[in-house]
């Protein structure tokens, strides 16, 4: 059986390359792969399809959509909507620069107070940290509404750092914190660390040690180790926490309603308001797909620029530095 | 359009999604029938629902909505097995005209003339075929008079703020738009661009002096985090229980007024047991059991005389004629929407 398969494969591979794997592979992979691609194409593919055809058309007057071609929805965004009805405002590309500032913060927040503690995490005896990180996933417990509202009753004057801050003597009037940014970065960096967390661990986990130690050895002071060699090696955690954490901060609407008096408004409560109240369902799916282009055109940036960094050096450098380590030790 | 405690308004149907609805009937097996309601969180007396059951031997079953907005959408989605919604008079004649609701001639029914004329309000339903004149109540300030003196207007709300103290406006666009519309003296369905332009100037000149724009501010002018809010007559609730602290005021200026219809959709599976208990609400002792524990106003004039001194009295919650004079109603507003959708979303960004 053994030299059949090798036979045929070696014939194969004499074939052109669409060739190449064996049948029953195929059908073995389209049998894994089937159930999984129908299912993202119905309930994800299909949605993202009918909001992309929805905002080219014309709102219906109660919600809905009437089956006319309409280009005035990102018109009113992008600049060339200037009828009657429709006009354009550059009020939408504020709110779209605010919350892109907004996600941008959330995510340096996050990174700052995740770092230092996955290598923390990462050092302790295997019990421990298992504990650790089940500590990080408890708040996925509580449901978010009561875990936000909880956040009110600590910020708000009267609220419970209020209170301790002047027993403290540390401030004589109460300070203002609800209903403002600082209270909506607060609520986003405490509902976005454990998505920044996990990733983040995973990476330092893995970091060799050796190669640490290998760095000091060869005269690398403590900033050099970090900015050469820790960094670089888990930069894929610091992207991929970064990517889930800025992605769904982006479109979030709560906590701008809840901590930020929605006074703060960010573009996912637009798209909620487009959708609810201003029944402009087109508009609202104009609004999703412009968030959704701009943060695909985001990532593509980003997987080619790795991509052309790495692919030099990548696999040529891994075995050197880990000769070296491994000679030192 | 009216006060819920728990609702969180910025995130529509999560207390549907929750499951808030239940089972009132304890016994289904021996129920002779169903009855399917949908109506906005906590507006209606659970008492109400557990006669109904118990007379008819009918299985009732309450699910909620957080907006108008929210309940056309899910029913335009094509959620079907509701027998009665609870739409607000201007949300009625939309459904009216995209047609979802089935003719009942409740205005035939026995006890009909219980019902104040001056509350069929809906344009597309003047003799009342359609729907019954459910509640209502305005719209005005919620105080805390700890931190500030008995207030009267929306001018000394905007003073006390202009003094430090903190207030905020309700997080729905009709009603923050409307408060501007009324100050400056135009209607709160005004579709001209410059009476807009007016209300949107207001708000964003005041914008500083408000702290939030939030439907949750009950507990934070109980504790007085909040001095003053803009708030539905359903706060008189918590004024009642605590009188000493707590104020609320329909502003001299005007205010805005709400009012629900109980209204039979025409996919309703239980046509017959809807029809029962639109009935069963026009009798008196059962529209004033419901405004006891709502504290809000009843259409059903023979109910109000079976109210208690305190809310048949109450200037707040049943207001003399001069005061009715001021109030205004939500209208549909059609393409014109629009503008206000442009006015707020400036209001909400203006820094």
């Amino acid at each position: 059986m053994n030299t059949t398969d090798t036979a045929s494969s070696l014939e194969a591979s004499r074939k052109p390359r669409l060739f190449r794997v064996p049948r029953n592979v195929h059908w073995g992979l389209l049998g894994l792969l089937g159930p999984v691609t129908a299912f993202l194409g119905i309930f994800f593919l299909m949605p993202l399809v009918i909001m992309a055809i929805f905002s080219l058309l014309e709102p219906g007057l109660y919600g809905g959509v009437v089956w006319s071609f309409y280009a005035d929805n990102f018109g009113r965004i992008l600049g060339w909507a200037n009828g009657p009805i429709e006009e354009f405002d550059i009020v939408y590309l504020r709110i779209l620069m605010r919350s892109f500032r907004i996600a941008l913060i959330t995510v340096a927040l996050t990174l700052l107070v995740c770092y230092p503690v996955a290598f923390w995490v990462s050092r302790l005896p295997p019990r421990r940290r298992n504990f650790c990180l089940f500590l990080i996933t408890l708040p996925f417990f509580a449901s978010l509404i009561v875990r936000l509202y909880a956040w009110v009753l600590i910020l708000r004057p009267s609220g419970f750092l209020n209170q301790l801050l002047s027993t403290l003597g540390a401030i004589r009037e109460p300070i203002e914190l609800i209903y403002t940014e600082t209270a909506v970065l607060i609520g986003l960096v405490y509902i976005m660390v454990p998505f920044m967390f996990l990733p983040l661990y995973a990476s330092i986990e893995k970091l060799d040690r050796q190669l640490i130690d290998a760095s000091y050895d060869l005269g690398a002071g403590r900033i050099a180790t970090f900015r050469r060699v820790i960094l670089p090696l888990t930069m894929p955690g610091i992207m991929g926490g970064a990517i889930l954490v800025f992605i769904p901060t982006l479109g979030n609407f709560i906590v701008p309603s809840l901590l930020g008096g929605a006074k703060v408004l960010m573009i996912g409560n637009l798209v909620e308001q487009q959708f609810l109240y201003a029944r402009n369902w087109p508009f609202g799916a104009a609004l999703a797909m412009l968030i959704m282009s701009v943060v695909l055109a985001l990532l593509m940036l980003y997987v080619r620029t790795t991509l052309k960094r790495r692919s030099p050096r990548g696999t040529a450098a891994k075995p050197r530095t880990k000769d070296r380590a491994e000679g030192l030790t | 359009m009216h006060f819920t405690p728990f609702r969180v308004s910025l995130a529509p149907g999560i207390m549907g999604t929750l499951g808030l609805g239940f089972l009132v009937a304890s016994s289904p097996a021996l129920a002779a029938g169903e009855l399917h309601l949908y109506n906005w969180g906590d507006y209606i007396n659970p008492e109400v629902l557990e006669r109904f059951s118990d007379e008819y031997d009918v299985d009732v079953s309450l699910d909620t909505y957080g907006s108008n907005e929210e309940m056309l959408a899910k029913l335009q989605a094509g959620a079907t097995g509701y027998d009665l919604v609870f739409p607000s008079v201007h949300m009625q004649d939309i459904m009216y005209q995209l047609d979802l609701l089935e003719p009942t001639y409740i205005n035939q029914s026995e006890h009909f003339a219980n019902i104040d004329p001056d509350f069929l309000r809906a344009k597309t339903d003047s003799e009342g075929e359609y729907c019954l004149p459910y509640a209502w109540g305005t719209v005005g300030i919620l105080y805390n008079k700890n931190r500030v003196d008995e207030m009267t207007s929306w001018e000394d709300f905007f003073n006390a703020a202009r003094d430090g103290k903190q207030v905020a406006i309700l997080d729905d666009m009709r009603e923050a738009l409307g408060v501007a519309l009324i100050v400056n003296g135009d209607s709160v369905n005004a579709t001209d661009r410059e009476a807009l332009e007016r209300a949107g100037n207001y708000l964003i000149e005041r914008k500083p002096l408000i702290s939030a724009f939030t439907y949750d501010s009950v507990p934070m002018v109980q504790s007085g985090d909040l001095a003053a809010a803009h708030y539905f007559v359903g706060g008189m609730m918590y004024v009642n229980e605590d009188p000493e602290n707590l104020g609320y005021v329909i502003p001299e200026e005007g205010a805005t007024l709400y009012q629900e219809n109980i209204c039979m959709l025409k996919t309703a599976p239980n046509k017959e047991n809807a029809k029962q208990f639109m009935e069963f609400f026009l009798r008196p002792e059962i529209a004033a059991l419901n405004t006891r524990q709502q504290m809000n106003g009843t259409p059903n004039v023979e109910a109000r005389e079976l109210l208690p001194d305190a809310l048949k009295n109450s200037p707040e919650i049943n207001p003399p004629s001069e005061v009715m004079d001021r109030l205004q109603i939500f209208e549909d507003l059609g393409r014109s929407l629009q503008l206000y959708d442009r006015t707020w979303t400036k209001v909400r960004t203006a820094e």
